[in-house]
C-alpha cells in the first residue's frame, strides 16, 4: 500500500526553502533532497513510515506518514559548536570533520561591537592570530600575524573578500556588512590558496539576503567620546631647570654658575602633554542595511558612515570612511546560480608622525622643555627676535606660539606650532566586487566559474607655508605637493567539485584554475613659491619658475597563475582524510623557476564514533587531526630577476650647471630566483566535554625556506647584488580554545578564552652570514635590534647592564685580566657594562641579545550574558613574555625633559642601582648604548571592550510597527593592567616593541541604537 | 527541461575556454615598464651618452657608506684640520682617520672602495657597450671611449692611492668571476692606469664648450697623466712628466689655461671653470635633492654643509655642522701669507662683529673658507643641506706648475725653469721669490692648496709623513694605506688580503 507524500521543508528561523534536505525513508537507503525551492516528493511503502530529514549543520527531524496531506518541516540548527559550518578554501565544510587548523568569528559574536578596523574585532578572539594595531591614530592599521613572522620579508596574511583576493587590507570594509571570518592556520586549510597562504589566510564572507520574501531595513548608529588612557609624569620647568644644573655641574665640576640660575623662578611651566592630547575627541557611526528576497532571488544592500577624531593633535588626526555595498544572488534555473557582491568605500585622513623621534607631535611634548611657553604673552619677547623679525607661527589672536630660547634642540619643537605648519591629507576610493556563475551539470558536479576585482584610487596633497619654527627648522620659501594613484586587481577563478557519498563514504573533489594581474600607476607633483598660505588655496595649476617645478611617477605589474585540486574523504564522518595539491607560477621570478608546487595533506579521527568508546557524559565528541604542508611567498620586488638600467645617475655641466640624465644598471640579475617556500607540520584535537564545554588545541611546527635577501657579492664588483634565496627560520607553537555555554531560566552566558604560545627562531642567514641589522634610532643609528641566528626575527640587541657603580672603588675593582680598567671614563653613578666575550674591553662586540619584542604568549577572554531584555560583553586580551624597548626620550639631546623617573637616579652612595647619574656628556655612554636600561616589561592584561546592551521587549515595538529596539553602552580600553611606564603598551607598526612616542589607544565610550523595520 | 540542459552546457564550455585562454605562456613573461632592461638598452648615441653620463656621477659621490668627500676628508687626514663635528663620536669614521687609528671595521674604507669601483663597474659597462655597438660615429665612439677610460683611470689612481694592492677589473664579470678577483700590485695598476690615460689622449678635444664645462678636457687628461707619473716616485718617468706638465703650464698653451690674478675669485662660486681650472667636479642645485637615504642622488656638494661653522647666525655665511676646523698649525703657517683671507674663517674676527656658532669639538674657531656654505648660494629648493652648488677643483694651474718644478729637480731638469713656476705661483699673490728647492716647492704646495685634499697625499709620496703625522698618530708602514674594508676579504673569503698592520 504504498503512498505518495509530498511537501516542504523551511528554517524555521527565518522561513526560508531549504534546497538540498535529505529526505529518506528510516531504515532504508532510498531517498530524495529537497530542490530549490524546499519541496519533495517521495513515495513510501505504507502509513506510519518514518521519514528523516537531514542536512549539514541542522537538526535532523523525524515525520511519521499518517497520510498523503503534504508535510510541512521546519528545521532548525544543530545545537553546539561543532554542527557549524566553517568557510574552508572554496567551499565550506561541517566543523566536525574539518582536519585543518581553522578559527572563526561569527555575525552574531561582531553584533554592535564597533570599532574603526575590521582587524580589530579578532584581537583577542582567536588563538595563533596576533594583532597589534600599527598606533591609536585614526586611520591607521593593524600588523596581522598567523602563528609567529613567516618570513623576514613579508609576514602579512592574505585577505580573501567573497572569493577575491584584496590587497592593501580590509579597512574599506564595513562592520555590519560582515556575515563569517575564519582564519586559516595550517598548510591543511591554508595551502589550497597557495602563493601567499604561508602567512595564513583571513576569509570574509559578506552579508546576504533571505528567502523569505520579508525585506528587513535596519539602523545602528553610535556616538562616542575618546580620551588618552593616561599621561606621562613630566618634570615641571622647575624640576627641569634644577635637573639640567646638576648635569652641567656633573659634566663641568667648577662651573661658577649654572644655566638655570635660578630654577624656581620658571614654576610649573607648559604641560605640553595636555596641548597635544584631546580628552575629548568625537567619533561617530552610522550604518543603514536593507535586505530582502524571494525564493528565486536575495539582495543585500548597505551604506554606512564613520568619522573619528584623534586624541593626539586632533587638528591633524582624523579619519573618515564611507561606504556602500550591493550583493544578490539569483536562482536562474535549477541548476544555474549567478550572483555578484560589490562595495565601494570612500576614506579621508589626515595624519601626525607617530612612535618616531623625528618630530611627531607626541615625541615632542614628551621631549620639549617645559620652560617655553605654549604662547608667548610676554611682550618684551614678542617684540624681539626672533619673533620681531623672523615669520614664526602664531594664533588666531596673532601672539606668536613659543620657541625655546637656546634650550630645546634639532627636531624638539612648539609641537602646536608644528602642527600648524604641517598641512595635509589623504584620500581612497575603493571598488571591490566579484560576479559569479555556478552550473550544476549532474546532481553533485558543479562548475563554477568567478571573476573579481580591486579598483583603488588613491591619493593626498600637503602644503608647508613660510615658518620658522627654530633656527633650524624654517623656510622662506613654500611647498605643495600632489599625488594621485591608481590600482587595479584582477582574478579569474574557475573551479569543477564533485561530491559523491556511497553509503556511509564520503568523497568531494575540487579543480581549479586562477589567474590573476596587478597593476598600477603612480603619479606625484610639487611646486614651490605659490602665491597663498595654506593649504585650501593651494594647487597645481599655479605658474611657478621651472626650477620650482617637480613632478614624478611609477608603474607595478605582476602576474600570477595557478591551478589546484583537492580531494577529501569521510568514512561515517569518522575516518577524515584531505590531500591539495597547488602549482603556482609568478611573474616575479625568472623562466627557469617560476612555478611552484606546493603540497599538503591532512588527516582525522573522530575518537567518539568508535564502537568502542563507551557513551558517557563527559566525552561528548572527541576529534584528533593532524596536517602538513607546503605553502610559498613570492612577495619582493617586480622584475627582480633580470637586470634593468634606472636614471637618476646624473651629472651637471656647463657653465650654467645644466643637468645631463646619466644611465646605468641597477643591480646584478639572479635568473635563479625562485619561491620563498613554508612547510608546516600541525597536530590537532577537538573535542566537546560535559555538553557545554567546547575544547580545541593545536600544536604546529612552521619552517620557512629560502627567504628571499639580497645576495652579498664584493665591493669591487661596483654594483648591488641580486635577490637570492637564503635564508630560513622557525616558528613552533601551542593554541588553546575554550568554550563553556550555560543557561539558568531567563539567565544565560557564554564563555570563551584562548592562547597561543609562539617561538620563532632564525635557522639560517646564509654561508657565515650571522645576523642582519636591525632597527636604529636616533640621528646617530644606535642599532637596537637584530635578527641573529638562533634568535627570534628582530630580537633587542644590546649591552649587558650589571647595575651602577657606587664609589671609585667598584670603579677601581673592574679590571681585566691584564690589570686595566675596563671602564676608565666611568664614574660613581654610571652603569658598569659587562665584558661578555672576555676581551678585555668594553665595545661592540659585547653586545647581545637582550630581549624580544614578540610575546611568547597570548591570550583573550570574552564573556557574553543575557537576562530578559538585557545583554552584556565582556571582551579582555592580554600578552605576555615580551619587552619593551622605552626609547620616548631622545637620549642624545641634552636639553631633553624626562619624565619624573628620573627623580630616582643616582644621587650618591646607594641610592640607586638602576638610574644612573645625570651628567650632560654622557662620558659612559650610559644613554647612548642599547642596553637593558632601557627594556622594560611589555606584558599587559587589557579589557578591550564592556557592552550593556537592553532590547526593547516585541510587544511595545510591534505595535510602533518595528521589528526591534535595542540601545546600548560601551567602553573600549576601559582597564590596562601593565607595569609598562609609557603610554600604550601595545606598540606595533613599522617599529615593532620600540616606543619614541606611540600614538596610544583611546579610552573609548559609546552610546548606540539599533532599530529593525 | 532540454533548455535547462543546454544552458549549463554552454557555461560550462565557455569556462573552459577561459581557462585554455589563460594558459598562455605570454601571462608570465611581463616586461616591466618605467625601468629599462639592459639588454635593450644603449641603441643610440642619446642613449649611450646617459651610460657615459653615469659614470661621470660617480665623481660627485661624497656620501658612499657614510660620509667621504675627498677634500674635507683628507683634509682632516693631514695637518691642515681636525675631525670636528659634534664630538669624538660623530662620525668616528672620520675621527679614525684623524687620529690614524683605523681598523678593519672603522674608518672611510668601506665608502671610498664602493665609490671608485662603482665608478670602475660603469666605466667597464659602457665601454663593452660601445665596442659592440654598430651605430655610433667614429667621433662619438673616440670621445666616449677616452672619457671611459680617462674615468677609469681616474678611479683607479683613487684606489692604488687609498689602498695599494687592489684588483684590476678591466670587464664586466661573470657571475664566476664574481668571488675570485685577486689583487695586483700597485705597480701593475698604475701600469694600467698609464695605458687608460694614454688611450685617452687621442680622443678627447682640446677645448670643452662652455655647455659641456665638466667633461673631460685633453688637457685635463695630460694633467691627470704627469700627476700619475709623478706619484709613482719613478725618477725615470719624471722627465716625461715634466714633458707634460709643460704642454700645460706654458704661456700660450692650447687649453687655454692661465693663473687667476685674484687668488679669491679662483674658489668664487659665481667663477666656475675659470682659466686656473683644469679638473673640475661641479655640483648644483639641479634635481633638487631631499632624500636622505640616497644623498648621491643629487647634484649638491655635501662637504660645503660638512664644513660650515655649528648654528651659524650672522652674515655671508650659512650654517653648516662644524667638521674639519682648521689646525692652528695651518692658521699659523698662513696667517702672514696673503692667501690667508681666501683660504680659513677668522671665526672669532666673525665673533666680534656680533655672528655666533657653537664651538664644537677640537675647536679651533678657524674654518674652511674656499668651500664654505655661502648664504648666497644656499639653495631654496630641495634640502639646502644636499643642495649646495660649490664645484670642487681637483687639478688647477697652481698645482701643475709646482708639480712641473718638482719633477724637473727630480729628473735634473731645468731649474731655472723650475724657479720660474715656483715664483709665478708666488708672484701672482704678491710674494717675493725665494730659492726653487724640493723644500721650498713642498711648503708652498702647503700653503697654496691648502684644505684642497692635496696635503695629505703630497706627505706620504714625499716620505714626510711620519713625521709630520706621527706624533697624530700616523705610523710608517701602516697608515699609508687604509685598511681594505672587512666585508671585502670576508665575501670573498680571503682571497682578498688585509692590508699590513691592520
Amino acid at each position: 500500500q504504498e503512498i505518495d507524500v509530498s511537501g516542504r521543508v523551511t528554517a524555521k528561523s527565518d522561513g526560508s526553502p531549504l534546497p538540498g534536505v535529505s529526505v529518506v525513508i528510516q531504515g532504508a537507503k532510498t531517498g530524495v533532497a529537497t530542490n530549490a525551492d524546499g519541496r519533495f516528493s517521495i513515495r513510501v511503502p505504507k502509513t506510519g513510515t518514518v521519514l528523516v530529514f537531514s542536512q549539514i549543520g541542522l537538526a535532523n527531524q523525524t515525520f511519521t506518514v499518517n497520510n498523503n496531506q503534504p508535510i510541512n518541516i521546519q528545521m532548525v540548527d544543530e545545537v553546539g559548536a561543532l554542527s557549524e559550518i566553517v568557510v574552508v578554501g572554496y567551499g565550506t565544510q561541517k566543523k566536525s570533520v574539518v582536519t585543518g587548523a581553522i578559527s572563526q568569528v561569527k555575525a552574531s559574536d561582531l553584533e554592535n561591537m564597533p570599532v574603526t578596523r575590521i582587524e580589530q574585532s579578532l584581537q583577542g578572539r582567536t588563538s595563533g592570530l596576533t594583532i597589534t594595531t600599527g598606533s591609536g591614530q585614526p586611520g591607521d592599521g593593524a600588523t596581522l600575524r598567523v602563528r609567529g613572522t613567516t618570513s623576514i620579508n613579508n609576514s602579512e596574511v592574505l585577505y580573501i573578500v567573497d572569493g577575491v583576493q584584496v590587497g592593501g587590507g580590509i579597512d574599506y570594509l564595513n562592520q555590519a556588512d560582515i556575515e563569517s571570518i575564519e582564519v586559516l592556520k595550517d598548510a591543511a586549510s591554508a595551502a589550497i590558496y597557495g602563493a601567499r597562504a604561508a602567512n595564513g589566510v583571513i576569509i570574509v564572507s559578506t552579508k546576504k539576503g533571505s528567502r523569505n520574501g520579508k525585506m528587513n531595513v535596519n539602523y545602528h548608529t553610535y556616538l562616542g567620546t575618546q580620551a588618552p588612557v593616561r599621561k606621562l609624569e613630566l618634570l615641571n620647568a622647575t624640576q627641569f631647570a634644577t635637573l639640567y644644573n646638576e648635569a652641567e655641574y656633573a659634566r663641568t665640576p667648577n662651573l661658577v654658575t649654572p644655566r638655570f640660575p635660578n630654577p624656581s623662578q620658571y614654576g610649573v611651566g607648559t604641560d605640553w602633554q595636555a596641548a597635544v592630547f584631546n580628552d575629548n575627541a568625537k567619533v561617530q557611526n552610522h550604518e543603514l542595511s536593507i535586505a530582502g528576497g524571494n525564493e528565486k532571488s536575495t539582495y543585500y544592500s548597505s551604506f554606512g558612515y564613520f568619522d573619528q577624531d584623534g586624541i593626539v593633535a586632533t587638528s591633524n588626526s582624523q579619519y573618515k570612511r564611507f561606504t556602500a555595498r550591493f550583493n544578490s544572488e539569483h536562482q536562474i534555473t535549477k541548476g544555474i546560480k549567478f550572483g555578484q557582491n560589490i562595495g565601494y568605500t570612500r576614506t579621508n585622513s589626515i595624519g601626525v608622525g607617530t612612535n618616531t623621534e623625528y618630530g611627531s607631535p607626541l615625541g615632542r611634548a614628551i621631549n620639549m622643555d617645559p620652560i617655553t611657553p605654549l604662547i608667548e604673552t610676554n611682550p618684551a619677547k614678542y617684540n624681539a627676535p626672533p619673533y620681531s623679525n623672523q615669520p614664526v607661527v602664531r594664533n588666531s589672536q596673532g601672539l606668536p606660539y613659543g620657541i625655546s630660547e637656546g634650550i630645546a634642540q634639532s627636531e624638539i619643537l612648539n609641537p602646536i606650532a608644528a602642527l600648524a605648519v604641517a598641512q595635509g591629507r589623504g584620500w581612497s576610493d575603493k571598488v571591490v566586487g566579484n560576479a559569479f556563475v555556478e552550473v550544476e551539470l549532474i546532481k553533485g558536479l558543479k562548475i563554477r566559474s568567478q571573476g573579481g576585482v580591486d579598483l583603488a584610487f588613491w591619493g593626498g596633497e600637503g602644503f608647508t607655508p613660510i615658518h620658522y619654527l627654530s633656527p633650524t627648522f624654517s623656510t622662506t620659501v613654500n611647498t605643495y605637493s600632489r599625488n594621485s594613484n591608481r590600482g587595479l586587481f584582477w582574478s579569474l577563478e574557475n573551479t569543477i567539485s564533485y561530491q559523491k557519498s556511497i553509503q556511509n563514504h564520503n568523497f568531494t573533489a575540487l579543480i581549479g584554475y586562477s589567474a590573476q594581474k596587478n597593476k598600477g600607476e603612480l603619479h606625484s607633483g610639487s611646486l614651490q613659491g605659490l602665491p597663498v598660505d595654506n593649504l585650501k588655496d593651494a594647487s597645481l595649476g599655479f605658474s611657478v619658475p621651472k626650477e620650482n617645478r617637480d613632478f614624478g611617477g611609477g608603474e607595478y605589474l605582476n602576474t600570477l597563475n595557478s591551478a589546484f585540486a583537492r580531494l577529501t574523504y569521510d568514512f561515517n564522518e569518522k575516518y577524515l582524510f584531505t590531500g591539495i595539491i597547488r602549482r603556482d607560477g609568478s611573474s616575479r621570478f625568472g623562466s627557469n623557476n617560476k612555478y611552484g608546487i606546493f603540497p599538503s595533506g591532512s588527516a582525522g579521527w573522530v575518537v567518539t564514533k568508535e564502537g568502542f568508546f563507551p557513551q558517557n557524559n563527559i566525552v561528548n565528541f572527541l576529534k584528533i587531526r593532524g596536517s602538513y604542508g607546503i605553502t610559498g611567498n613570492d612577495q619582493i620586488g617586480d622584475f627582480r630577476y633580470i637586470s634593468t638600467v634606472s636614471g637618476g645617475r646624473n651629472y651637471t655641466l656647463g657653465t650654467s650647471a645644466g643637468l645631463n640624465i646619466g644611465v646605468s644598471p641597477d643591480a646584478l640579475s639572479n635568473p635563479d630566483l625562485q619561491w620563498e617556500e613554508t612547510s608546516s607540520a600541525d597536530i590537532g584535537l577537538d573535542a566537546t566535554l560535559f555538553s557545554n564545554i567546547s575544547l580545541t588545541a593545536n600544536w604546529y611546527n612552521k619552517k620557512t625556506t629560502g627567504m628571499l635577501l639580497q645576495i652579498a657579492v664584493p665591493g669591487y664588483v661596483g654594483n648591488n647584488g641580486p635577490i637570492g634565496n637564503i635564508a630560513d627560520l622557525t616558528n613552533k607553537g601551542f593554541e588553546l580554545e575554550l568554550g563553556y555555554n550555560k543557561k539558568l531560566g531567563d539567565f544565560s552566558f557564554r564563555v570563551a578564552a584562548n592562547g597561543s604560545f609562539v617561538k620563532n627562531n632564525i635557522v639560517f642567514l646564509g654561508a657565515e652570514k650571522e645576523f642582519l641589522e636591525g632597527q636604529k634610532i636616533t640621528p646617530q643609528g644606535l642599532e637596537v635590534t637584530r635578527t641573529k641566528l638562533g634568535y627570534p626575527i628582530g630580537s633587542f640587541f644590546g649591552y649587558r647592564n650589571e647595575g651602577l657603580f657606587q664609589n671609585q672603588t667598584d670603579i677601581n675593582n673592574y679590571k681585566n685580566a691584564a690589570g686595566s680598567l675596563l671602564q676608565p671614563n666611568a664614574k660613581p653613578g654610571d652603569i658598569r657594562f659587562a665584558d661578555i666575550n672576555n676581551d678585555g674591553k668594553i665595545d661592540a662586540d659585547d653586545r647581545e641579545v637582550i630581549g624580544n619584542p614578540t610575546p611568547d604568549f597570548t591570550y583573550g577572554i570574552t564573556f557574553n550574558a543575557a537576562y530578559k531584555g538585557f545583554d552584556m560583553v565582556v571582551l579582555g586580551q592580554g600578552v605576555s613574555g615580551n619587552q619593551i624597548f622605552n626609547a620616548l626620550r631622545r637620549f642624545d639631546l641634552p636639553a631633553s625633559n624626562y619624565t619624573t623617573d628620573i627623580l630616582s637616579r643616582w644621587t650618591g652612595e646607594g641610592t640607586s642601582n638602576t638610574m644612573p647619574r645625570l651628567t650632560l656628556d654622557d662620558s659612559n655612554n650610559n644613554y647612548s648604548r642599547s642596553s637593558s636600561l632601557f627594556l622594560e616589561d611589555g606584558a599587559y592584561f587589557r579589557i578591550k571592550t564592556l557592552q550593556v546592551g537592553y532590547t526593547l521587549p516585541n510587544t511595545l515595538t510591534k505595535k510602533a510597527g518595528i521589528n526591534k529596539i535595542r540601545f546600548y553602552l560601551m567602553a573600549n580600553n576601559l582597564v590596562t593592567f601593565t607595569k609598562y611606564k609609557g603610554y600604550d603598551p601595545e606598540i606595533g607598526g613599522g617599529s615593532y616593541g620600540i616606543d619614541r612616542g606611540f600614538y596610544p589607544q583611546a579610552r573609548t565610550f559609546y552610546a548606540g541604537l539599533n532599530v529593525g523595520f | 527541461m532540454m533548455r535547462n540542459k543546454n544552458i549549463k552546457s554552454t557555461v560550462a564550455i565557455v569556462a573552459m575556454l577561459l581557462i585554455f585562454v589563460s594558459c598562455k605562456k605570454d601571462f608570465l613573461e611581463l616586461t616591466p615598464r618605467g625601468t629599462t632592461l639592459e639588454d635593450n638598452f644603449y641603441k643610440n648615441e642619446t642613449e649611450m651618452m646617459q651610460g657615459v653620463i653615469s659614470v661621470y656621477d660617480v665623481m660627485q659621490w661624497g656620501t658612499t657608506g657614510g660620509y667621504t668627500m675627498k677634500m674635507p676628508l683628507l683634509s682632516a687626514a693631514s695637518d691642515d684640520c681636525w675631525a670636528g663635528g659634534s664630538s669624538a663620536s660623530d662620525q668616528p669614521n672620520w675621527v679614525a682617520y684623524d687620529n690614524f687609528n683605523m681598523s678593519s671595521f672603522v674608518g672611510p674604507q668601506g665608502g671610498l672602495w664602493n665609490k671608485n669601483f662603482s665608478g670602475i663597474n660603469r666605466a667597464n659597462l659602457i665601454l663593452s657597450k660601445i665596442e659592440k655597438s654598430t651605430v655610433l660615429s667614429a667621433g662619438f665612439k673616440s670621445r666616449a671611449v677616452a672619457e671611459a677610460k680617462f674615468l677609469r683611470a681616474y678611479f683607479y689612481f683613487d684606489l692604488v692611492r687609498w689602498f695599494g694592492n687592489v684588483p684590476l677589473i678591466l670587464k664586466e664579470l661573470t657571475p664566476s668571476e664574481l668571488y675570485t678577483q685577486t689583487q695586483s700590485t700597485p705597480a701593475q695598476v698604475y701600469a694600467q692606469i698609464e695605458k687608460d690615460l694614454r688611450d685617452a689622449l687621442t680622443g678627447l678635444p682640446p677645448v670643452v664648450s662652455a655647455a659641456e664645462k665638466g667633461r673631460i678636457s685633453l688637457g685635463a687628461a695630460k694633467a691627470q697623466l704627469a700627476k700619475v707619473l709623478l706619484f709613482q716616485n719613478d725618477n725615470t718617468k719624471l722627465a716625461e712628466a715634466a714633458t707634460l706638465f709643460e704642454d700645460i703650464n706654458r704661456v700660450g698653451n692650447p687649453y687655454g689655461y692661465s693663473l687667476v690674478t685674484d687668488y679669491a675669485e679662483i674658489f668664487n662660486p659665481s667663477n666656475k671653470f675659470n682659466s686656473e681650472s683644469i679638473l673640475e667636479i661641479p655640483h648644483s642645485n639641479n634635481a633638487a635633492w631631499g632624500d636622505w637615504g640616497w644623498i648621491n642622488g643629487g647634484e649638491g656638494n655635501v662637504g660645503t654643509q660638512f664644513i660650515g661653522m655649528d648654528s651659524y647666525v650672522g652674515d655671508t655665511y650659512s650654517s653648516g655642522w662644524g667638521f674639519c676646523p682648521v689646525t692652528l698649525d695651518l692658521v699659523n703657517a698662513l696667517k702672514n701669507d696673503p692667501r690667508f683671507a681666501a683660504t680659513i674663517i677668522d671665526g672669532k674676527a666673525l665673533k666680534a662683529t656680533g655672528a655666533t656658532y657653537n664651538a664644537r669639538y677640537q675647536n679651533t674657531d678657524y674654518f674652511i673658507k674656499k668651500y664654505a656654505p655661502l648664504k648666497a648660494y644656499r639653495s631654496t629648493i630641495g634640502t639646502p643641506e644636499q643642495n649646495w652648488p660649490i664645484n670642487e677643483i681637483e687639478i688647477r694651474l697652481a698645482d701643475t706648475y709646482l708639480m712641473q718644478a718638482e719633477a724637473l729637480l727630480r729628473s735634473g731638469g731645468s731649474a731655472t725653469r723650475a724657479k720660474e713656476l715656483l715664483d709665478a705661483v708666488r708672484a701672482r699673490v704678491g710674494l717675493a721669490s725665494i730659492p726653487a728647492t724640493l723644500d721650498n716647492i713642498y711648503a708652498e704646495r702647503r700653503l697654496e692648496l691648502a684644505t684642497e685634499g692635496h696635503r695629505f697625499f703630497d706627505l706620504v709620496r714625499t716620505g714626510k709623513a711620519v713625521a709630520v703625522l706621527g706624533p697624530l698618530g700616523y705610523k710608517a708602514g701602516k697608515s699609508e694605506y687604509l685598511p681594505i674594508p672587512q666585508t671585502e676579504i670576508d665575501v670573498t673569503k680571503g682571497v682578498i688580503k688585509q692590508n699590513p698592520g691592520y
